[in-house]
């Protein structure tokens, strides 16, 4: 009797100690939820608690203390992810008194009132790796991001994501020699070449690894090309012709680096080499009218398919905004892409999971599986559809947008 | 020698014959009948699985119950759905330079700028677009009169549906100049004008006074904003920002000139006062913008052919090449559906709505009995972005067939030789 005593009035205390502290459960219940990971759900439940997923799939039993999100008919699927999205800084993205940044960081600017994200999140988008302005050969270091928090570290999912290389002409812009003063100046800027654009490139590696083999680490920008060298730190590089994919191809090979390719806009013309060397590509927004292209906006020899070829010959491919404020959302890029013959679920992941496994978070987002983090949309119809809207937006469990009645009128 | 003569007059009777029925096979059929799976006619009900007839290019009957007479040309598309084409309102698009640097030149004409080979017309047709009203930029403010094409044929006279219509304004002052210094500019050019007139009026009856001929024409440089105040011609007016539309509201009412407004994205906040004048709108193609709330420091969208459907303001979409969603007007369409416009509405306002803008919708703008046989065929509903245009037919005549369009394949299938180095070094 005792004894029954003692362990009811231990079990009392116990639950009076757990009850207070027990985290917070939101149930989000939807006629269909798209998982990307694997088989879409019909009629499933998502259980979340402390900001990730805790439970998915059909017949879960919700708690009774939970809060209800009921999506009706509504379509559920992860949070999209932006694999290259406009930077919530404020200020300009390209630092003017050097072509070799690469120690520069973009986190070190991040803006968590920016407006671009608050408009980002309404557009679906719950994760974005953001990086330095593209006037740079080696720009700095990228950051991937969420479109939360009241200081920078809040946002920041994962820092020093990888390391911004241009390879375009953009990195020539406005460059030139002075030809009054003396060449050197703090303003003179190199490169004015596509010749010169992958000199440096080679060069910066090529000192690098001197330094490497030196087992001397004095320069800073050396040892993040080094740690680049080795691997640890991703290579993003911007190229968008053909003959420039090529070249990165080439350099690549010399220095036995691990690209990423972004933009790509002809990537289609190379789309088998792309594949044989597994390297992922990252889409911008295409443009079909050469008078739109502005003046450094390289890739005028457009498919509208791009996606859909590299996706069929066995390429990665993530869709993004292409780093531009103005572009269009990128379910809406998804879309197109399958208008223009991409597959369908290839399209879906080329917004999620797909750029979340690019930047190397996709143990946290990109799909909606037990384990990862709460980033959920719910949308009015089928995604790839342009009359279907984003009705809400979870971010870490927590909803951070709700389509409302007031906004458009 | 007899036989032989025989075979001769058999084989001239034969070519004749022949020759003939070569001629009556000419690419416009005179009786066509299309068998659609849908219909949506815009000017009223869709009909499921009907038929259209058409004869020497005109809609002769529409409905399900109408008999396909014996020597009709069948066209089958009961797998598809059939729509009357769109009309696009505005575009500045397809002209080889858009404003003149002068700022009153009504007597210049689009015409004369119009480049047939430009892809925006190629691009519009395969968009299912079949009549448009190309009009000078917003850069001038006279900026001269439009013409009405549709996007088809090698020559600006082929393509033309009507050679002199609407006359643009633009509000939006151009280079070196304050918003005064152009509405003072406007007001005076519409007083000197009206002196001229009054002047020409008075030496013409004094010269029937005299009885004197009188052979005196019209200045040519004024003649078209003669006829915009005698309400030959519509005024197109652009107004960039919201404050220039009471100042469109404003001239429309002195002058009472026939007015369609052009907006800015901007204008969306004088939606009341155009829905107050009940002038027809032309919105611009950025049909969602955003806005900092000054007090809550919160982003705001505003969807701005909501609002204007909300103050009851019937408005036609146009398009843009700077976004490759902004180039369809059917995606125009569907992004106001998207945000709860509704449907039929929405449809209107790329078909039948513009085609009255421009005064074309006697022609062109619904399938119904009397008007021009001129629709498109799509894979699907307009409004998915999976449909295609599959044909088009302008006046009874296919112009378009989506499997004949090689340029498209290219744009869509991959390279056909990817001659790619084994070796990168």
């Amino acid at each position: 009797m005792r004894i029954y005593v003692i362990l009811l009035t231990f079990l009392l205390l116990v639950s009076a100690f757990v009850a207070p502290g027990r985290a917070e459960v939101t149930a989000v219940k939807a006629g269909r939820i798209l998982t990307i990971s694997g088989e879409p759900i019909t009629d499933g439940v998502i259980l979340i608690e402390d900001g990730k997923i805790a439970e998915i799939g059909t017949g879960i039993e919700i708690p009774e203390d939970a809060t209800v999100i009921d999506a009706g008919k509504s379509v559920v699927m992860p949070g999209l992810v932006d694999a290259s999205a406009a930077a919530p800084v404020r200020g300009d993205l390209n630092e003017q008194s050097s072509e070799i940044t690469p120690t520069f960081r973009i986190s070190d600017a991040l803006d968590p009132q920016s407006k671009a994200l608050k408009r980002v999140v309404q557009t679906g988008v719950t994760t974005l790796f953001v990086s330095p302005g593209l006037q740079n050969v080696i720009g700095g270091m990228g950051v991937v991001v969420k479109p939360t928090g009241k200081i920078p570290q809040q946002m920041i999912v994962k820092d020093e994501a990888a390391l911004r290389i241009v390879m375009d002409l953009d990195s020539t812009q406005g460059n030139r020699i002075p030809r009054r003063e003396p060449a050197i100046n703090f303003y003179y800027r190199r490169p004015g070449t596509r010749m010169a654009i992958i000199w440096m490139l080679r060069k910066s590696f090529f000192d690098a690894r001197q330094q490497a083999d030196s087992g001397q680490t004095e320069d800073p920008n050396l040892a993040v090309l080094s740690a680049a060298l080795k691997d640890e730190i991703p290579i993003h590089v911007n190229a968008r012709r053909a003959i420039v994919i090529r070249a990165a191809l080439k350099v690549a090979d010399e220095y036995g680096l691990k690209l990423i390719l972004q933009e790509c806009t002809e990537g289609y013309k190379v789309a088998g080499q792309l594949a044989e060397r597994k390297i992922p590509v990252v889409l911008g927004p295409f443009y079909y009218y050469p008078g739109n292209t502005g003046q450094y906006r390289e890739g005028r020899k457009v498919n509208w398919n791009n996606a859909g070829i590299l996706a069929e010959a066995g390429v990665k491919v993530a869709l993004s905004s292409g780093g531009q404020s103005g572009a269009i959302d990128i379910l809406t890029a998804a879309t197109f892409a399958v208008r223009h013959g991409m597959d369908r679920d290839e399209a879906l992941k080329a917004i999620t999971i797909t750029p979340a496994e690019i930047l190397g978070v996709a143990d946290r987002v990109g799909s909606l599986e037990k384990g990862k983090d709460a980033d959920i949309v719910i949308l009015s119809g089928d995604p790839l559809n342009v009359t279907t809207r984003v009705e809400k937006v979870i971010l870490n469990g927590k909803t951070v947008y709700q389509q409302t009645s007031g906004e458009t009128s | 020698m007899k036989s032989r003569s025989h075979i001769t007059f058999v084989s001239i009777l034969l070519i004749v014959f022949m020759a003939n029925s070569i001629a009556y096979a000419a690419p416009v059929r005179k009786k066509l009948a299309v068998e659609a799976g849908r219909i949506i006619t815009i000017a009223g009900k869709d009909i499921k699985n009907g038929v259209i007839l058409i004869e020497d290019g005109t809609i002769k009957a529409v409905g399900t119950d109408v008999e396909i007479p014996w020597d009709a040309f069948v066209i089958e598309a009961k797998d598809k759905v059939v729509m009357p084409g769109f009309v696009m309102a505005h575009t500045s698009d397809g002209l080889d330079r858009a404003n003149e640097n002068m700022p009153e030149v009504p007597f210049i004409s689009t015409f004369d700028s119009i480049d047939p080979i430009s892809t925006f017309f190629e691009d519009s047709l395969r968009d299912g677009v079949v009549a448009m009203l190309v009009l000078p930029g917003n850069n001038t403010l006279l900026g001269g009169t439009g013409t009405i094409v549709k996007p088809y044929g090698r020559t600006v006279e082929a393509m033309l549906i009507k050679r002199y219509a609407g006359l643009k304004i633009s509000l939006q002052p151009s280079q070196n100049t304050s918003r005064m210094g152009h509405m003072q500019r406007f007001r005076r050019y519409v007083s000197d004008l009206k002196d001229y007139l009054e002047e020409y009026e008075q030496r013409k009856a004094d010269a029937e006074e005299e009885k004197k001929p009188f052979d005196e024409d019209i200045d040519v440089t004024k003649q078209s904003m003669v006829d915009l105040l005698n309400k030959k011609l519509t005024a197109f007016i652009y107004c960039d920002r919201a404050a220039d539309v009471p100042k469109a509201i404003e001239i429309q009412k002195t002058t009472e000139l026939n007015t369609v407004l052009v907006l800015g994205p901007d204008c969306y906040k004088a939606a009341d006062l155009i829905a107050k004048s009940k002038l027809p709108v032309v919105l611009d193609s950025e049909l969602i913008i955003w806005e900092t709330n000054e007090q809550t420091n919160e982003e705001e969208m505003k969807v701005i052919p909501m609002i204007f459907h909300k103050a009851g303001v019937k408005f036609a979409f146009q398009t843009d090449t700077s976004q490759y969603g902004r180039r369809y007007l059917w995606y125009q369409a569907a992004t106001a559906v998207k945000y709860g416009m509704k449907r039929e509405e929405a449809l209107k306002s790329i078909t039948l709505y513009p085609a009255q803008f421009i005064g074309v919708d006697n022609r062109l703008g619904s399938i119904e009995t009397g008007k021009e046989a001129t629709m498109i065929f799509l894979t699907g509903d307009p409004l998915d972005a999976q449909s295609w245009v599959d044909q088009v037919m302008i006046a009874g005549e296919i112009v378009y067939e989506k499997a004949k369009d090689e340029r498209l394949k290219k744009l869509l299938e991959p390279p056909l030789v990817m001659q790619e180095p084994k070796d990168t070094d």
